[in-house]
């Protein structure tokens, strides 16, 4: 029987707000060894970050632990008095928090952040803590650690924030660090190293780990037991082996079979229901010309360069340089990069929202490079765009069937009662159920928002579907389902996808040719199941190896 | 980290930050003048004969020989554009003109009244600013919701409260009733009390709308949840992370401040009959005194402006993402993050 | 609605409602006639007859007050509607047009802003003379300046917002983008700011009025009301006092909704 620094049992916990009581946590056990790294795994609202935030105590406006223990190294955590949690919180236990553009004080010095935990703690003078601050930092793998010291959080990037963070929960030396989702916000690159940097520090200095997350292949590759909770209940615990190979509950199943990085096929296609032979979904098609070239979109040597002004100073940044590519037919064209690559850019221009500064862009054999005018909203019939964003690209005082709707007002189709029918048609088509017609998406989840969104897109029939990271903001479990729906509305409507994204995994379920793209040009490019097999490139075999989970695929 | 540039470059660039807002500066107080005299001249009346008509009721002199060495002795005379490059022009040299109602120089006047009101607003301001920091840290650090629930009803009732009852509670209270304090005249150093508690209200209401919800999205904020992580006490957190960070966007309304200061006196001097700018524009308005009008116009609206220009200022210096900025330091891009798994 | 739940909002609908109806039917609520004073009754402090008490030409405080209702506060409500409505328009365009024209506009606006809206207030008292619409329309002119300022801040939000830009790319024009967008998506925090306003122009006109720019007497204007009384603050307090504190109690309530308006909304 291992020694367990901390157990949990019976944890109950409930947010109290003007709307009601909501149960978070509804009763939860577990434990973490000595020395072990144990993963909790689970969704938005499966209640993991709320467990992080009871293990110390602050919890958000409104949440209170109803009952339970937290037994940590002998005590009980619910029942000790704030002045001893203080003392136990940073020395004790260490905290890596989520975000880390806003967790560090913009204000304060970066090394001054983590000396002001060691002479709390530590009860070290101002300069023996600056001097270990230093330390701390270049352990954590931060290069000229003495100034980046004195520097404002402002000027590290966000990988280098994040190992500050890492910094200061390690600081003290404590006997468990919780970790909450410390990679979410970062690149796919960055992520693995900083996991790398988090692993070996609870190896070296034997620290019990606590890692939140939501994606199971992490969990996979770097806990020794994982814990699966969904709706305020643990629904599985295990090993790695034990949970990935062989998972007992349903949930456990849908997660594994749905984590991007774990499965590694193509999606095929399904049958949509209802279809091109709708007339009422039809309404806004327009004719289609027979084909007379095999690729829809053609794009040469496009190149767009943005002029920043900071404080006056002008500065010149090439966000695409020289981009070539072409999209067959009926196909998915798929752009993976990370931050800054350009992916994005060279989206926006081949949708036409931002003018490229040079280069050509053939759309069924047309060079569309330069229209304008009636011209270009005619255009806009046949390629339309899907945000990121499930938030922000809907109306939040628009109800569903405006919003689906608005294209065939725009170009004045239809009568009022026959859009309707199209809405209904439309809303079907992606699954989403019609009762939501007149909710506002306010009232939506990210899913169903982005369901919404796609919608919208095909009222008008368009042919190519711009499509800039759509499922980045959702569920893992959502975005098997709308990927899955994106994968049967392409076969059925014969559309084409120019699809955005930085998730290799995500990549990998729909493409039919890949390009990968860095510092604004394209790296490599070729047929999916080549450049994911055998990448020619660097970059592109660092990109794979950094898809968390490839330890157990 | 090397600095960028040169100490020439740095200085090229804070000029460059600094021109846009002083070449504002001196719009706000161009365009100010143009609407005063815009407002004063194009209204139906003559200003000249509407003052003295005030001045001297029934015996006002009609006769134009007269009329026109007035108008030439308080700068009334000649086409409405020389009046208004006149009065410009003499501005700049530091004349204002001469009262119609008193026959003083305007300028002497303001600089009579300015340090008046100027105690006044300052004592309002500095009592107002801290009294509100002292009821957002109590609020804050009280463990009982009743504390802070009670303590939250303050500032509202002190938006709502019109300072002319205020005050004349005050002086009822406190100079007829327990003659503590004067209640009137300009005087003694004590006659500023009464007159900066009554502003010092709505002042600290104002200040405290904006303070407490800055400190409200900073409590909220993720690096306030870092710190509570570390096991920093509350007042620490509250003094080291909170209080400079809710103060920096507080600061930006200094200059409304002045601005609600500036319109109160006005009423504050009236009930405590102290000698100020307020008294002086509401007997200017009275009067029917355009040249005053036009001269307190322009001497509050130099103050406005000066403010604001030194809260911007200020900004530079304080928030390190602004100076970091002026100093030229790049900001760190994400591709350095190759080199530090090395 | 859940929000009736909290007292403050309850008593606060009620003060606001009650007080339109003192405006609008004076005559319902009054006791006495408000010019007629009684010389033998004069400065009685408020008991059964008299319900504020009576000032020192006899006449009922409490009818005054009633009458004085629409004076001061139409005034106010004339001054907001002035600026919500020049305010909103101008707003509009320049954060719509954006480039030069909203650069020049907002330039103005600071000057605006920068004159203390009471002195801004008193020069067009100056030019127009005194009375409770040259004062309407000085704190209006005031008022201007913030809601051209908050309605164009809001919609260069708008305008920045991605579903903006999704339907352009759906092809909707730029009238349909201004009428179905922007304008719903702004309206809500100008709205919440008007309701404010109307609190702080209650008190700006009244103290005016209180330094005797507003209705001459022996119209009952309270801001006046609390000035002919203060000759009377240690015998009569009741004439300045409580003016003063039916004017804080309704800036109280319309201040309470406002905020209520400005969260929920």
């Amino acid at each position: 029987m291992t020694d367990n620094l901390l157990t949990v049992e019976g944890l109950v916990v409930d947010y109290a707000s003007r709307a009601g009581t909501t149960h978070a946590v509804r009763g939860v056990d577990f434990a973490v060894p000595r020395g072990a790294i144990v993963a909790i795994v689970g969704e938005s609202g499966s209640g993991k970050s709320t467990i992080s935030q009871s293990l110390v105590r602050s919890l958000a406006e409104g949440g209170s632990i109803v009952s339970g223990s937290i037994v940590f190294d002998g005590r009980d955590l619910v029942r000790l008095p704030e002045r001893a949690l203080r003392d136990i919180r940073g020395s004790e236990i260490g905290f890596v928090p989520q975000d880390p553009s806003n967790s560090l004080n913009p204000l304060l010095r970066v090394g001054e952040q983590i000396a002001e935990t060691l002479r709390l703690h530590k009860k070290l003078s101002r300069a023996d803590a600056a001097a270990e601050a230093v330390r701390i930092l270049d352990e954590v793998g931060i290069p000229d650690a003495a100034a980046r010291a004195g520097q404002y959080p402002h000027e590290l990037s966000g990988g280098m924030k994040q190992r500050v963070l890492i910094g200061i929960a390690w600081a003290c030396t404590p006997k468990l660090v919780i970790a909450d989702e410390p990679t979410s916000a970062l690149d796919v690159t960055v992520q693995r190293h900083v996991l790398d940097r988090l692993e070996r520090l609870a190896r070296e200095h034997g620290t019990s780990v606590l890692l939140i997350t939501h994606d199971l292949a992490v969990a996979a590759d770097r806990a020794d037991l994982i814990v699966v909770m969904h709706r305020g209940l643990v629904v599985e615990t295990g090993t790695a082996a034990e949970v990935l190979g062989s998972p007992k509950h349903e949930y456990t199943r849908e997660l594994v079979a749905a984590a991007p990085g774990l499965s590694s096929d193509r999606l095929a296609a399904r049958d949509v229901g209802v279809g091109t032979a709708s007339e009422a979904l039809t309404l806004g098609f327009g004719p289609r010309a027979a084909a007379t070239t095999p690729n829809i979109l053609e794009v040469e040597h496009l190149t767009k360069t943005f002029r920043l002004k900071s404080a006056g100073v002008a500065t010149a940044f090439t966000a695409a340089d020289d981009v070539s590519f072409a999209i067959p037919r009926g196909s998915t064209f798929s752009i993976v990069g990370e931050s800054g690559s350009g992916k994005t850019t060279t989206a926006r221009m081949v949708a036409r929202i931002t003018a490229a500064d040079s280069g050509s862009i053939r759309f069924d054999g047309d060079d569309v490079t330069a229209l304008a005018g009636d011209a270009l909203r005619q255009l806009r019939r046949r390629i339309q765009v899907v945000y990121q964003n499930p938030f922000g690209s809907l109306d939040p005082t628009m109800s569903v069937t405006r919003i689906v709707t608005e294209p065939l007002r725009a170009f004045r189709i239809g009568s009022r009662s026959q859009r309707a029918e199209t809405a209904r048609a439309l809303l079907d088509a992606v699954r989403l159920d019609p009762g939501l017609a007149d909710r506002r998406p306010t009232q939506l989840s990210g899913g169903q928002r982005q369901r919404v969104a796609i919608a919208r897109a095909l009222a008008l029939g368009p042919e190519l579907l711009v499509l800039d990271e759509p499922v980045s903001a959702l569920d893992v479990s959502v975005q098997e389902q709308i990927l899955q729906l994106l994968v049967d509305l392409q076969a059925e409507f014969g559309l084409s996808y120019l699809f955005i994204s930085h998730d290799l995994g995500v990549i990998r379920q729909v493409s039919d040719h890949i390009a990968v793209m860095r510092l604004g040009r394209i790296v490599e490019q070729g047929p999916a199941r080549i450049v994911m097999a055998s990448p020619a490139e660097p970059y592109t075999r660092e990109l794979l190896e950094a898809i968390p989970g490839r330890r157990h695929a | 980290m090397e600095s960028a540039g040169t100490s020439r470059a740095r200085v090229a660039r804070v000029a460059r930050y600094l021109a846009p807002k002083i070449v504002q500066f001196v719009f706000v107080i161009w365009a100010t003048y143009t609407v005063t005299f815009l407002l004063i001249h194009l209204l139906p009346g003559d200003p000249l004969l509407a003052a003295l008509s005030v001045k001297g009721g029934d015996a006002t002199t009609t006769d134009p020989a007269e009329l026109e060495l007035l108008r030439a002795e308080y700068g009334l005379d000649g086409s409405l554009w020389s009046q208004y490059w006149g009065h410009l022009a003499s501005a700049l040299r530091g004349d204002l003109g001469i009262s119609i109602a008193t026959g003083q120089p305007v300028g002497d006047m303001i600089a009579r009244a300015l340090p008046n009101t100027a105690a006044v607003a300052l004592l309002a301001l500095v009592l107002g600013v801290a009294s509100s920091i002292v009821v957002t840290y109590f609020a804050y650090i009280a463990r009982w919701r009743w504390v802070r629930t009670t303590l939250l009803q303050i500032p509202p009732l002190g938006v709502a409260i019109p300072a002319f009852l205020s005050g004349l509670v005050l002086v009822a209270v406190f100079a007829f009733g327990l003659d503590l304090l004067p209640s009137s005249g300009s005087r003694s150093p004590l006659s500023v009390v009464l007159p900066a508690v009554t502003l010092a209200l709505p002042v600290g209401a104002i200040f405290f709308q904006v303070f407490s919800a800055a400190v409200l999205e900073a409590m909220a904020s993720p690096y306030v949840f870092t710190a509570t992580a570390k096991g920093l006490a509350p007042r620490t957190i509250f003094v080291r992370h909170v209080l400079r960070n809710s103060l920096l966007p507080s600061v930006t309304i200094l200059g409304l401040l002045i601005g609600y200061l500036a319109g109160g006196t006005a009423v504050v001097e009236t009930v405590f009959s102290r000698d100020g700018i307020g008294r002086l524009t509401v007997d200017a308005v009275l009067a029917r005194d355009s040249n005053v009008i036009q001269g307190i116009v322009i001497v509050v609206a130099l103050v406005y402006s000066v403010v604001n220009l030194l809260v911007d200022l200020s900004y530079g210096v304080i928030d390190p993402r602004t100076s970091a900025k002026l100093g030229g330091a790049p900001v760190a891009r994400a591709k350095d993050e190759a080199a530090v798994e090395a | 609605m859940r929000i009736l739940r909290q007292p403050g909002i309850v008593v606060s609908i009620a003060i606001v409602l009650l007080t339109v109806a003192v405006m609008l039917w004076p005559s319902l609520f009054a006791t006495h006639d408000p010019y007629e004073g009684v010389a033998v009754d004069r400065l009685q402090a408020p008991n059964g007859t008299y319900l504020f008490g009576t000032d020192n030409l006899g006449r009922d405080l409490y009818s005054r007050v009633v009458y004085g209702a629409f004076l001061s506060l139409a005034s106010a409500g004339a001054a907001v509607l002035v600026g919500v409505v020049v305010g909103a328009v101008v707003g509009l365009l320049s954060g719509f047009v954006g480039g030069r024209f909203d650069f020049v506009v907002m330039r103005f606006v600071d000057v605006l802003i920068a004159v203390p809206s009471i002195l801004l207030a008193l020069i067009v008292v100056a030019g127009l003379g005194f009375g409770p619409w040259s004062v309407a329309l000085g704190v209006g002119l005031g008022a201007t300046g913030s809601f051209t300022r908050i309605m164009r801040s809001q919609v260069v939000r708008v305008r920045n917002e991605e579903y903006v830009e999704a339907a352009r790319t759906l092809g909707v024009r730029w009238p349909s983008i201004l009428f179905s967008h922007i304008l719903p998506n702004s309206a809500r925090p100008v709205v919440a700011y008007a309701a404010l306003e109307l609190g702080t122009a209650i008190l700006a006109v009244s103290a005016l009025s209180f330094l005797g720019f507003g209705a001459q007497p022996p119209e009952p204007e309270w801001g006046s009301l609390v000035s002919a009384g203060r000759d009377f603050v240690s015998t009569a307090w009741w004439l300045s006092v409580v003016p003063g504190i039916v004017i804080l109690v309704i800036v109280l309530a319309v201040n309470r909704l406002a905020r209520a308006i400005g969260e929920n909304r």
